[in-house]
């Protein structure tokens, strides 16, 4: 008789569906994967040469590029979660014919994936800024990660919700684009939040990317200090985002099946 | 084993809600091969796919203490884009068996050849059907859920399907609905009425199509 523990059996399917999806992401090439690294590098990089071409100082420090990836990268990371994920049950619906698959597991997969590779866009990115000059090496590594996971989290919350909405009403895809572009205006990609008067200070903080934006920054530079990061908001929001997605996951699944 | 626990189940259906399942209690002991008789309609495939899981119930509980396959030559669960090699390799790593020896094993049952290097939306329905009872074949289930469908195929490939099938059935049990009551008599030595909403447990395949018999004269409740 093979009995495997729940536990084991979640591992089993993530790991399948990870190879799975990677392997429809990317193709059956190595350089699938590359790309999927190449192609938001460019966007980036496209980006600040042009800032640097209009010839516009870095709003803090001495690196504009730098300045600009701290924000961009998050923003790129959450962005491509929240809206992959939505697709997460569409896109696997025949899976769901074989019973250990969960919806679950295909939002979970799909997210690890996502966060692998922007994982190596965040080493790549800014190896190469350190390698050319532009970089810093963060003072503060933790904070640097605790970054990266807050914005991975937010992701995933957000990503699950419109995957759960999603799959009640397909419209939903164009709200998602509603607030995917504002962020790049909300999220101190331009700016310093903090030299913000106050009026603005006082919308743009609600805004949990800034924070996880704020956060990064201070690991990287010595002597930014935001007025407007607060821990246990960040906290809170990315709590209450994860545990009402997986309310809403869960007391639709009998209707959504 | 698999158990039911005060199962219901029920849906919205054209004429109203219509319960296939009221607190039904069942016990599937292990090893040994099961029929599910009961007539059209009264949701024969449903317990089935609460047996396997793959649908929920409305409430109660199913215990399940083993690997149970999905329905025999079902192929529903293949995606299109992939090749036949990425579908049976995906389907191998779910069950948390090798990949290679499952393969290697749906491959050599499927005879087809170099199309398992072929999306599977080219295959013929024949094609995926003979892959996807290779592949059920092939991964190690402890229960064979069998709805109406034994084999797959032409009339050699029936063949070689039932003998397959037979032979693995010295190491796991069958689960099957069928109407033949020659098919029913052939594999399975314990049996469940499904009537009214409960499912009645037979020890003995004669009492069972005898009451299979008087029950499906009249019209499902």
């Amino acid at each position: 008789m093979t009995v495997r523990s729940p536990v084991v059996i979640n591992a089993h399917v993530l790991w399948a569906l990870m190879l799975r999806e990677s392997r429809m992401a990317f193709g059956t090439s190595h350089w699938g994967y590359l790309w999927a690294i190449l192609q938001p590098s460019v966007t980036l990089v496209f980006l600040i040469v042009i800032f640097v071409l209009i010839g516009r100082g870095a709003p803090f420090g001495e690196s504009l590029p730098l300045f600009f990836t701290t924000a961009i990268l998050c923003l790129e990371y959450f962005g491509k979660t929240s809206a992959s994920l939505m697709r997460a049950f569409s896109s696997n619906a025949s899976l769901f014919a074989y019973p250990p698959v969960n919806r679950l597991d295909t939002v979970i997969a799909r997210f690890l994936l996502v966060s692998s590779i922007h994982l190596l866009i965040w080493l790549v990115f800014h190896s190469a800024l350190i390698a050319t000059g532009f970089g810093l090496v963060p003072w503060r590594s933790e904070l640097v990660i605790a970054s990266f996971l807050c914005t991975g989290l937010i992701g995933l919350s957000v990503g699950m919700l419109n995957a759960v909405i999603f799959s009640f009403f397909s419209s939903w895809q164009h709200f998602e684009r509603l607030y995917s572009r504002p962020l790049l205006f909300l999220s101190g990609t331009f700016y310093v939040p903090s030299m913000l008067p106050p009026e603005a200070v006082a919308v743009i903080r609600w805004n949990p990317i800034l924070h996880a934006v704020e956060l990064g920054r201070m690991g990287f530079y010595p002597d930014y200090h935001s007025e407007l990061f607060s821990a246990p908001y960040l906290a809170a929001v990315i709590l209450g985002l994860l545990a009402s997605a997986l309310f809403v996951e869960r007391f639709t699944r009998k209707l959504r099946r | 084993m698999i158990r039911f626990r005060d199962l219901s189940k029920s849906y919205a259906g054209p004429d109203g809600r219509k319960t296939l399942l009221d607190r039904s209690n069942a016990l599937f002991e292990p090893g040994r091969n099961y029929a599910i008789m009961g007539p059209n309609g009264a949701g024969k495939s449903t317990v089935m796919r609460l047996i396997s899981g793959a649908e929920l119930p409305s409430s109660g509980v199913v215990e399940r203490a083993e690997l149970t396959s999905w329905p025999l030559g079902f192929h529903g669960g293949f995606n299109g884009t992939m090749t036949g090699r990425e579908n049976a390799v995906f389907v191998a790593r779910i069950y948390g068996q090798d990949p290679t020896p499952v393969l290697a094993a749906a491959e050599d049952f499927a005879e087809i050849g170099r199309a398992i290097d072929m999306p599977v939306g080219s295959y013929s329905t024949g094609m995926k059907q003979r892959l996807a009872f290779g592949l059920s074949l092939a991964v190690r289930f402890d229960s064979y859920l069998i709805d109406e469908t034994i084999s797959v195929g032409d009339r050699r490939f029936r063949r070689k399907c039932e003998k397959a099938l037979g032979d693995r059935l010295r190491e796991s049990r069958v689960i099957m609905i069928s109407h033949s009551e020659t098919m029913v008599r052939k594999y399975c030595d314990f049996g469940m009425l499904l009537w009214g909403g409960h499912l009645y447990e037979y020890d003995d395949m004669k009492a069972l199509i005898r009451d299979y018999r008087r029950f499906c004269d009249q019209p499902a409740r």
